[in-house]
């Protein structure tokens, strides 16, 4: 069952366990440069507005209501982030496990690989939550990501375009399957009260055409981890999937009568303004090697240059930033306090 | 009987702070950009509970359900509001009805995210 809440996306599997829960959120956040070094985390400016796709039908293209699924607007050249949360199980002192698939125009952001429903050990095309907190972009290299970034779909820049040769789906594709249940009360055997307490310390006018698709934008240090379970542990019987549309900004008011969010501060100034970039690592896990396919993905910058394009705004490096080291708190949502 | 609005939020920050400096008076005020001395007033009930959007910024700071702390300060949220304005009679009379219903009676009305061939 999918559900949205507050800007979030819901997946629960009451029929697998009555707190098998699963969050999304989609993470505004800044584009990092494209100038082939590796950058360090953003931060979060807060979650984009999500609205089911049924509720404009009379402005959204057919092929939307025939995905279903919900929308989100977002600036030409804009970056986003996926925020990952799963229920915190009292007693057991763990996170409910899933295996989450994501694909931004049908291809797999992990494996590079074309969108099938079912979920793959070899190469692994799914994120294990909560091991993985987050996700920024293409897996291109082991340890690196290219940012995803938005671009009109038909331009050739996205990732889709880029390895099939069409731009007809564009958007973000999501599958998630919970742990089995009886394999989660193994590997997570109820603790007694003491053990758990200490734990808790611790267009419609269509001047522009709607349709949206992810581009790799530039590079970035985050690993994506290997599935430390094994595979048979998820339960492939059981899954939800989401299509979610992105929606140019240009035509979000005109379909839904709502102001999209502003455009983000450029990485240069959100870096003068001495406003804190992140770094993670999880020194407990392996990092997947980078797939072949998206190895291949040329940039946005990279491709505009061959193109004779400008299709991003501007592209200014950035001074050394000041990077806090995330611990426990794992929170990229910090900069509500920050001055422009 | 229901505790009222500062008092709760004070039980709340103050439990928080036994674990967390940031929970602190003057650390929460910062963050929901207000006077120190004025959260401490609202605490004590010696000032009103603050504007709708000051409330949700301190739902979001200590982790509690926005809409809950809303109702306990007396008000409801801008978009139920605009919800219940469109149909007046027809919410009345179902919070009339439900409202001395047991939870484990009241249905739960979902809506779920249609998924569609892709």
């Amino acid at each position: 069952m999918i559900e949205l809440k507050r800007d979030k996306l819901v997946f629960s599997f009451p029929e697998v366990h009555p707190e098998a829960r699963f969050e999304i959120e989609f993470e505004r956040t800044l584009r990092i440069p494209d100038d082939g070094r590796d950058h360090f985390l953003p931060p979060g400016l807060g979650a984009f507005p999500l609205k089911h796709v049924d509720d404009f039908a009379d402005g959204v293209p057919a092929g939307w209501l025939e995905h279903g699924g919900i929308m989100l607007p977002m600036h030409q050249a804009e970056a986003m982030w996926l925020n990952f949360h799963s229920a915190y199980i009292r007693g057991r002192g763990a996170r409910y496990p899933f295996a989450v698939k994501i694909a931004a125009g049908k291809i797999d952001a992990v494996s590079g690989e074309q969108w099938t429903n079912g979920l793959h050990g070899v190469p692994q095309d799914y994120l294990v939550v909560p091991k993985q907190p987050w996700l920024d972009g293409f897996c291109v290299e082991k340890g690196i990501i290219r940012q995803f970034v938005a671009m009109p779909l038909g331009a050739g820049y996205t990732a889709e375009e880029q390895i099939t040769g069409k731009g007809e789906i564009g958007g973000l594709q999501i599958v998630v399957y919970p742990m089995k249940r009886e394999v989660f009360e193994r590997r997570f055997p109820k603790r007694d009260r003491r053990d758990s307490l200490l734990e808790e310390q611790s267009c419609i006018s269509m001047a522009s055409a709607p349709d949206m698709g992810l581009a790799p934008g530039g590079r970035m240090r985050q690993e994506i981890y290997e599935d430390p379970f094994d595979f048979d542990d998820w339960d492939r019987s059981r899954s939800s999937r989401c299509f979610v549309h992105i929606a140019n900004s240009l035509v979000w008011r005109a379909i839904t009568g709502e102001a999209p969010p502003t455009v983000p501060p450029t990485a240069a100034v959100y870096t003068a303004a001495d406003l804190p970039w992140f770094d993670y690592y999880d020194e407990g896990a392996a990092a997947l090697e980078g797939s072949d396919i998206l190895k291949q993905l040329r940039s946005i910058i990279e491709l505009g240059r061959a193109k004779r394009e400008t299709p991003v705004p501007e592209n200014d490096g950035i001074d050394t930033p000041r990077v806090v080291r995330l611990g426990d708190r794992r929170s990229r949502n910090q900069v509500r306090e920050g001055m422009f | 009987m229901m505790k009222h609005f500062g008092e709760y939020v004070r039980e709340r920050r103050e439990e928080l702070r036994a674990k967390n400096p940031e929970f602190s008076l003057r650390k929460i005020a910062a963050r929901i950009d207000v006077e120190p001395s004025y959260l401490s007033k609202v605490e004590r009930g010696e000032q009103p509970p603050p504007s709708e959007a000051k409330i949700k910024l301190l739902a979001e700071a200590l982790g509690e359900d926005p809409d809950a702390l809303l109702a306990m300060a007396g008000k409801i949220s801008s978009d139920l509001q605009k919800a219940i304005l469109q149909r007046p009679q027809l919410f009345a009379e179902l919070i009339r009805e439900m409202k001395n219903m047991p939870d484990h009676a009241m249905l739960r009305l979902v809506r779920e995210v249609r998924d569609g061939n892709w």
